[in-house]
Order: structure tokens, then C-alpha cells, then sequence
């Protein structure tokens, strides 16, 4: 993992410092509310409706066991014993006092972490693919660049106020994990004919109320010349981007309206002046970076391990766990274990202090003191032995984090909706635990295979519910909370919108709807190996919309 | 001629979030901020809506609170706020029984 040097260390304590003086003066007055909002946006603060929310940044979702017990902490003594992991791989946190966030702030930054950039209209925490280093199919390890960026981005005068937030994510492999293509600028690494590693950068994709697929901008920026090339991007961006409406103000807009080509065209045309100002880094640093990033002392593990084989076949229980929440790794005899913060019925991405420094000692105990966050809210042992598996999965058991359902209809996105946030229009957490529930039978989500339910609480789309095979968008009609069904949407290498289906349902009819749309799925899919996606893209919505409404 | 419809008949209440710490709090009749609804104070003409309007400007202007907002309560008995919104906000998450918050003291 990156360790702080003294750089980091100096400016994230005077942030902390900086933030400190700003509240003390928001709090007797010196600073209007008018002043002080962007302020603490700009340090993860908002106001919800029950109190103060603190966004704090896990860069690129790689977490040290340290660092995940100080976030138990924070839940224990600020918060109400809980955090909420977020499809940004962050930690929130809900019921935060505003003369108590100078502490907080400390003491995220007694473990290298803080809340800075997680909000207002800025770079935004970078994200990854939570597999970053240890999944076989990558071309590179995706943590150096996205550390990379994260330096640069960190503090950046000309971005602090662009027209709009900037979201960034990379991937390291085609396998698209991070929904790079929802992203304002999404970066896949490549490797071209030559064995040159380099980066595709996709520009103006987003969730939202317009939701947009990134078109391809560049298909290969050579590794030396990254940060001059995402700099003119974002240059282009500041200079044109909408700032008379909030609505516009996106990249996505921008490259919508001047079209991906003359987009490109004002970015090349811009990119030789930008490199010439010497933005890019030595590969110097760049290497120094690489190095903290390099493969821990995994041991040798000769295979087939017979206790894993054993437990797996005197546990169906534990089988199925391992069918579905262990991801290969790159060395023989270790797996990746993504822990389900989704229980049957629990509120996606919620994880109490107890669960929290349990999961820290497991990372401690079990996978090289080392953990992810999945945009999907869910958390990641990256190096577990085999012979491992079944004690990791026991313990699991015993916090409530042991289901098998990475993946399946269970495994669903919800944002906080309006059980918290302030801009909510309706709720999200109790559609997905009602879901949850209906689904709750691992035979039925074996049944009907992988399928991925998404499901925000407003337009801004915080539970990517433009990107879920099934996605849904709670509303407001004349105070009532009406949930809209939209199809079709993939946030992977094959990124599509989901198309809507039609007028909203109630609180109490949305699960016998999405169970609807379900049935439908089983009964035209063409085997039980064609997917919920594959089926829709074949038949389009027509038998979905005849389920859900009738003949129209 | 068609005649205009008679104006709906509003009762409304003052909220905002305590700058200090973001509590959800309520005017009351006694002119401090609770964390009760039921304990809000309750306008019912043009005239006592506006001046609670007022009240909350001013709250918001000594920097005690912010998010200041007059909002709609369901006409007769107990204070009761009309929008699911309001009803989250002065009882707690609707997923989080544990974390309900009291009405009244």
C-alpha cells in the first residue's frame, strides 16, 4: 500500500488545521453559512436531514487493517456505532456533530486518511477495480496511476472550482469492475501491439439525469504523457463547461454537444501546450510510487490444498460461498474474498464498529493486513490462502457477513434515499430489503443466475440505477414515493443505459413488479445459461413492459 | 364566471438543523428550538405563518441554525408533519428502529 511521505503528511494536517479554523469561525459566526458551505463540501461535509454527513475518501477503495479499525472508531465514538460504504468506495458516516469534525478529522489523518475532495465541485476521490493487484486478467496493477492522480488532483488550484464535480475511475483489465464508462473520465489500461502499456481514456460518461456512456477519446495516451492529457481534458472542460445551469454543467454535456470529435480536436489542439508546461511525471517518481505497490511476500502454497477441498465438500454451505464470493487470484493457492455487506434483509453497504474491526482482524489474521471497498458496497479480503477459505468464512458467520450472493439478485446497490439524505425524493433502503428478502433463497438466486439491482433514491443517481440490469428510481408524485423500473443498464466493458418501462409503483407494489419482470426473465430466457441481460438485450423491453402494465 | 377556488387552508410549523451539531430541530411556543415536533409551535393564519418565517430568518442570521424551513403539518390533533420527508426527519430512519427519534419529551 502507498505509506504518506512528508509532503502528504504536511498537507493533509494543514488541511485539518485549515478546516478546524473555518469551523471555530463558522461557529461563532465569522463565516456565514453562504460562506462556509462550499467550504466544508470540499471536506466531505454535508447537512442531511438528521445531522451533519461525513464522506471520508478511500482512495482508489484500498484500506489497511489500521485504518479500517480507526474507521470502527470513528463510528463508535462520533457516529451511532455504524458507517455506510458507498458505490464510491467511501465511508459515510450519519449522524456527525459539526464542532466534533476538526477531532474526526485528526484522527483520520493519524492513519493517512481524510475527507478532502469528496464533495463540491472538484476532482473527487479516484476509484478502481477492487481486484487492483491481484486479479490474474489485468494488464497492470491500477493503484499506481490511480495514486498518481490522486496526488495530482489533490489540491489542484486550476480544478477547485470546476463547473461541476469530476469524477475518475480506472480499470487495469478489459473486465471493467469500476464502471469506468459512467465516469467523467474513465482510464482502462492497455497494452498496444508493441507491449507498450498505455491508458484508453474515455471522456464524458455519468449517471444523474442524463446519463451518458463515455465515448472513447483517446485509445492509447502513452504511459509518460497521462497527466498532461487528463489535465488538457479537464482544461478543455473548465474553460467550456455550463456554469449558468447546475443541469448542464457536466463534461457528459459538453462532449454530448460539441460532439466526441471536436472534443478530441480542442484537446489535441491544447495537449502539446500543457506538456510543454512539464505536468507529467518522471518516471522517476512514477517508479517510487510502483514500489509501494509491489506484490507482498506471498508464501508458496502447493496445490490442491486438501483441508479446502475437504471443507468445501462437507459444507454445501461454505461450497456456495466459495462459488460466489471468491474471485481467482494471480498467485496459485491464494483467492480474493469479497465479504457481502448486503445480509438478507440488512441495508446494503452498512457495517457497524464490531463488524468493522472484526473485518480488520481478519485482514490482520488472514489477507496481509489488507482490505477493499467494491463500488458494489461490498468489502474485499484480497489475499487468502486456500487453506484459509473455510476459517475466514466461519468467522464471517459470526458477524452476519457470511452470504453467498456476490453477484445475484440479493447483491443489490442502494443509495441512503430518503431515510437520510437531504436530496432524496424517495426511499431506497426498504425496497432493497424487501427485494432482498423475496430473493433471500439462495436456490432462487441460483436459479435465475446473475443479476444486478440497483436502486437510487432521486435523479442524481447515487445507486447507479441507470446502470443495474434491473434498476430503480424512487420519485415524488404529489408526496407520494412511486418507484420507476428501468431495464437494461450495465455498468461493465459492455455499458449500456437501462431503458424505463413505464409509470412508477408504490412502496407496496415495486417488489411484486421487479418479481414480475423476474418471472418473465425465466420463462423466455433461452437456457438457464442466458443471462438477464443477455435475454433482455435479445428480446428488448416489449415482454417486460406486457408484464409489468398488460397489453398497451 | 368561474369563481377562484378558496385558498387551501395551511398549518404550519418552523424546522431547521441545529448549526452546532445538525440536530433536526423545531420552534416552539415558548421561542426555543426542540428536538420534539409535537412540541412546535403551530401558525395558522397568513400573518402568524409569516412571522414564523421571520423568526426562522432570523435564527438562521445568529448562525443557531441552518436548513430553515416552514413546512405543512396534518390539520388537527397532535403535531404531525404532512410530507413523508418531514415524517423521516422528526422520527428517524424508517430502517432503523433502534435509532427512532421521540416526538415528544
Amino acid at each position: 500500500m502507498y505509506i504518506y511521505d512528508k509532503f502528504d503528511h504536511a498537507i493533509t494536517q494543514e488541511r485539518v488545521n485549515e478546516f478546524s479554523q473555518q469551523v471555530a469561525r463558522r461557529l461563532v459566526g465569522e463565516l456565514s453559512e453562504e460562506q462556509f458551505r462550499p467550504l466544508r463540501l470540499m471536506n466531505g461535509l454535508y447537512l442531511q436531514l438528521h445531522a451533519y454527513m461525513l464522506r471520508v475518501a478511500i482512495p482508489y477503495g484500498t484500506l489497511s487493517s489500521k485504518q479500517m479499525h480507526k474507521l470502527a472508531d470513528i463510528a463508535k465514538k462520533y457516529d451511532r456505532d455504524y458507517g455506510h460504504f458507498t458505490t464510491r468506495q467511501n465511508i459515510q458516516y450519519n449522524w456527525i456533530k459539526l464542532e466534533q469534525v476538526p477531532e474526526i478529522l485528526a484522527e483520520l489523518a493519524s492513519v493517512e486518511m481524510h475527507a478532502n475532495q469528496t464533495s463540491g465541485n472538484c476532482i473527487r476521490n479516484v476509484t478502481a477495480d477492487q481486484f487492483a493487484g491481484v486479479a490474474g486478467d489485468e494488464v497492470e496493477d491500477p493503484r499506481i496511476i490511480s495514486e498518481v492522480i490522486r496526488q495530482w488532483s489533490t489540491f489542484h488550484p486550476e480544478f477547485s472550482f470546476l463547473p461541476r464535480k469530476f469524477k475518475i475511475a480506472v480499470t487495469g483489465a478489459v473486465k471493467d469492475r469500476a464502471a469506468i464508462q459512467y465516469h467523467d473520465i474513465g482510464i482502462q489500461i492497455v497494452k498496444n501491439d508493441a507491449g507498450e502499456i498505455g491508458y484508453a481514456v474515455y471522456v464524458g460518461g455519468g449517471m444523474g439525469r442524463t446519463p451518458v456512456v463515455a465515448p472513447l477519446i483517446n485509445p492509447f495516451v502513452r504511459r509518460e504523457d497521462l497527466l498532461s492529457y487528463l489535465e488538457t481534458c479537464l482544461r478543455v472542460y473548465n474553460l467550456h463547461g455550463r456554469r449558468d445551469n447546475i443541469y448542464k454543467a457536466r463534461i457528459k454535456i459538453l462532449v454530448r454537444d460539441l460532439g466526441p470529435d471536436e472534443y478530441r480536436r480542442q484537446v489535441d489542439e491544447m495537449w502539446p501546450m500543457t506538456k510543454a508546461a512539464g505536468v507529467d511525471v518522471p518516471a522517476g517518481e512514477v517508479a517510487r510510487i510502483e514500489a509501494f505497490f509491489a506484490p507482498p511476500a506471498y508464501e508458496k502454497v502447493s496445490e490442491p490444498v486438501a483441508a479446502y477441498a475437504d471443507a468445501k465438500a462437507k459444507n454445501p454451505a461454505f461450497a456456495r460461498w466459495i462459488q460466489t464470493n471468491l474471485h481467482p487470484h494471480k498467485v496459485p493457492g491464494y483467492g480474493a474474498v469479497t465479504i457481502s455487506l448486503k445480509p438478507i434483509g440488512g441495508i446494503p453497504g452498512d457495517a457497524s464498529s464490531a463488524q468493522m474491526h472484526a473485518i480488520a482482524d481478519l485482514a490482520d489474521k488472514y489477507s496481509l493486513g489488507e482490505l477493499r471497498v467494491t463500488h458494489v458496497q461490498n468489502l474485499v479480503l484480497p489475499n487468502v490462502k486456500q487453506a484459509d477459505l473455510f476459517a475466514v468464512y466461519q468467522e464471517l458467520v459470526k458477524i452476519g457477513f457470511a452470504d453467498a450472493n456476490i453477484g445475484l439478485a440479493s447483491d443489490i446497490i442502494a443509495c441512503p434515499g430518503l431515510d437520510y439524505c437531504a436530496l432524496a425524493n424517495a426511499r431506497s433502503i426498504p425496497v432493497a430489503q424487501d427485494l432482498s428478502k423475496r430473493f433471500g433463497s439462495l436456490d432462487r438466486q441460483h436459479e435465475i443466475g446473475p443479476l444486478q439491482i440497483k436502486i437510487s433514491g432521486c435523479i442524481n443517481a447515487c445507486g447507479h440505477h441507470h446502470a443495474g440490469h434491473i434498476g430503480i428510481l424512487g420519485v415524488d408524485k404529489a408526496g407520494q414515493e412511486l418507484y420507476q423500473i428501468t431495464l437494461g443498464g450495465a455498468g461493465d466493458e459492455k455499458a449500456s443505459i437501462g431503458q424505463l418501462m413505464g409509470p412508477g409503483f408504490t412502496g407496496e407494489d415495486i417488489g411484486g413488479a421487479v418479481e414480475k419482470v423476474v418471472n418473465t426473465y425465466l420463462g423466455l430466457r433461452q437456457s438457464p445459461t442466458e443471462t438477464f441481460i443477455e435475454a433482455y438485450r435479445r428480446v428488448g423491453p416489449a415482454p417486460f413492459k406486457e408484464s409489468l402494465y398488460g397489453r398497451r | 364566471m368561474a369563481q377562484a377556488k378558496p385558498a387551501k387552508a395551511e398549518i404550519k410549523i418552523l424546522t431547521a438543523n441545529r448549526l452546532r451539531n445538525g440536530e433536526t430541530v423545531y420552534y416552539t411556543a415558548a421561542g426555543e428550538w426542540s428536538p420534539y415536533v409535537t412540541q412546535a409551535k403551530v401558525a395558522a393564519t397568513p400573518e402568524e405563518i409569516e412571522a414564523l418565517t421571520k423568526i426562522g430568518a432570523a435564527a438562521y442570521a445568529a448562525n443557531l441554525v441552518v436548513d430553515v424551513a416552514v413546512i405543512d403539518i396534518v390539520p388537527g390533533g397532535e403535531v404531525k408533519p404532512a410530507h413523508i420527508r418531514e415524517i423521516i426527519r422528526a422520527t428517524g430512519p424508517t430502517v432503523r428502529s433502534d435509532l427512532n427519534k421521540s416526538v415528544a419529551p
